[in-house]
């Protein structure tokens, strides 16, 4: 019933999320890469772990669990180590209404943004056969259609326009809540800074027209408090690119 | 706490939350606002609005707190168990409460917008067409989200096509027969013990029985989950707010579906 082994990819976005909430907790876990560029996830392997082939998924003793944000509450529950939600009912309400508006408001936006400038081209050099053969192993619908225009670029000019518009709309409204308290939707670090940490942490550097030291104060100042965690540090650690390294040197120019 | 709960009819996210509350047992006061006018934004006494802005949900309940308006059933529904002290709508297994809420994820993510679509087609799209132009712009115009007055405006113009028809039955059919697996171990409800999830799966399925009658014909079991959970007290007081004959006929623009399909 102890064994926790969690499958996921690197440290960031929603495979970052489970990793730190357990990293915070101080529960041991063993951990199975997963490489998504090599489209580990839809693997037999790991289909018989995961039958949606989606990342991150968690095992603890013969339970299986998928989707970030509720492994994280999963994880949360569960184990012994600091509460990573607040005592008050309407505070626990903002905390998770912040990670529904992450996930399933904001998140799909960075993440088309993110999948048309990098995963796409990165993936795109391979055999063509290779790849059609790969989308075809995606078990969900859904999933299948958003790599195939991931591969092909082919996200339209209005969703673009659209996902910028969020991306845009979605760092002011975190501005101006990280100006009301020090963390998101409370006085204390939870669940949802580690959910918006993962998805933000990279502003400075992939929007800096929208994020950075003189445009967003209140953001860069609760990347840098989050970024100095110990259970942060540990984690990025684990990743196999050089994250730690390169967001180490712009948090250096922050204030704290 | 000084709290007040503004909902439309006891259908879709008003009816998860009205029943939540009769459950919790919470003096609440409630106040009926009339979705298709817009009164939902122009709440008075206001001062902190984000989640009234930028919710997902669509025209869901708000419930006011010390200025905060708060929306998202689900989580009003986790609100309210949670102020009273445990209400018994929520398992304490760690467990038990990922198994409720990936059920309600599925059914916030999936049946929802399908279900407010179709009952939006069938019943508002008359009633949105014929409030006068200068009126609609009104209402349109004191939306702060651009997601939302975006469904106010293709539900009003009639620009919902047929694949977007086929696609919400579609995902209606998915969730009776998730709910039929569900049930199949002769469960009286969703979760084993009676949660949110019921509340939430009830107040977007009840509406579609009559509205698309093929989808439960081989559901007996959701059938007469259906029947069970109608007859519970906290959805009876639910109903007792309507202010109309139906109120599973009363719908507003609900959430958006999934940009990624």
């Amino acid at each position: 019933m102890d064994e926790v082994t969690l499958y996921h990819w690197e440290p960031n976005a929603n495979s970052g999320k489970p990793m730190l909430a357990l990293m915070e907790k101080g529960v041991p876990f063993a951990s199975h890469y997963i490489d998504m560029l090599q489209f580990d996830q839809h693997k037999p392997e790991y289909l018989a772990i995961n039958s949606q082939g989606t990342i991150p998924a968690m095992t603890h003793g013969s339970r299986v669990l998928t989707e970030s944000t509720a492994i994280m509450e999963y994880v949360n529950d569960q184990f012994a180590g600091p509460d990573l939600m607040p005592g008050d009912a309407q505070d626990r309400w903002r905390v998770r209404w912040w990670m529904k508006f992450m996930d399933q408001w904001l998140g799909p936006s960075f993440s088309m943004i993110g999948w048309s400038v990098f995963v796409g081209p990165m993936v795109r050099q391979r055999d063509p056969a290779e790849l059609d053969a790969a989308i075809e192993r995606i078990p969900l619908p859904e999933r299948r259609v958003a790599w195939r225009k991931a591969i092909s670029g082919n996200f339209s000019d209005s969703e673009m326009a659209e996902s910028r518009r969020r991306v845009g709309l979605g760092i002011a409204k975190l501005e101006e809540e990280l100006g009301k308290r020090p963390y998101v939707g409370s006085d204390q670090y939870t669940l949802a800074d580690i959910n918006i940490f993962n998805s933000t942490y990279s502003l400075p550097l992939s929007q800096p027209d929208l994020a950075g030291k003189d445009k967003t104060p209140n953001i860069m100042r609760w990347l840098k408090r989050v970024y100095s965690r110990d259970a942060v540090k540990k984690t990025w650690a684990m990743g196999k690119t050089d994250l730690a390294h390169r967001y180490g040197l712009i948090m250096a120019e922050i204030e704290g | 706490m000084s709290a007040i709960l503004y909902h439309g009819e006891p259908n879709g996210a008003s009816l998860t939350v009205l029943a939540a509350l009769a459950e919790s047992g919470l003096a609440i006061e409630c106040r009926h606002i009339d979705l298709l006018a817009g009164e939902r934004h122009a709440l008075p006494g206001i001062s902190d609005s984000i989640a009234l802005d930028l919710g997902i949900e669509g025209e869901g309940p708000v419930l006011v707190a010390d200025g905060e308006a708060m929306t998202e059933s689900v989580f009003l529904a986790q609100y309210l168990d949670e102020a009273a002290g445990g209400a018994g709508l929520q398992p304490t297994d760690a467990f038990a409460r990922w198994e409720m809420m990936m059920w309600c994820r599925q059914i916030t993510e999936r049946l929802s917008p399908a279900a407010a679509l179709l009952g939006n087609v069938a019943s508002a799209q008359a009633a949105l067409a014929a409030i006068p132009a200068e009126g609609f712009a009104d209402i349109t115009a004191s939306i702060a989200s651009d997601d939302l007055r975006e469904r106010w405006q293709a539900l009003h113009d009639g620009r919902i096509d047929a694949a977007q028809i086929a696609d919400s039955e579609a995902k209606v059919a998915a969730a009776v027969e998730r709910c039929e697996k569900q049930l199949v171990d002769g469960r009286d409800w969703l979760m084993g013990s009676f949660s949110i999830a019921d509340l939430v799966t009830y107040s977007w399925l009840a509406a579609m029985e009559p509205l698309l009658p093929q989808a439960f014909t081989a559901a007996p079991r959701t059938q007469a989950w259906l029947a069970r959970t109608t007859a519970l007290p906290c959805i009876q007081a639910a109903f007792a707010r309507a202010t109309v004959p139906d109120p599973l006929r009363a719908w507003a623009p609900g959430p958006e579906i999934n940009r990624w399909g």
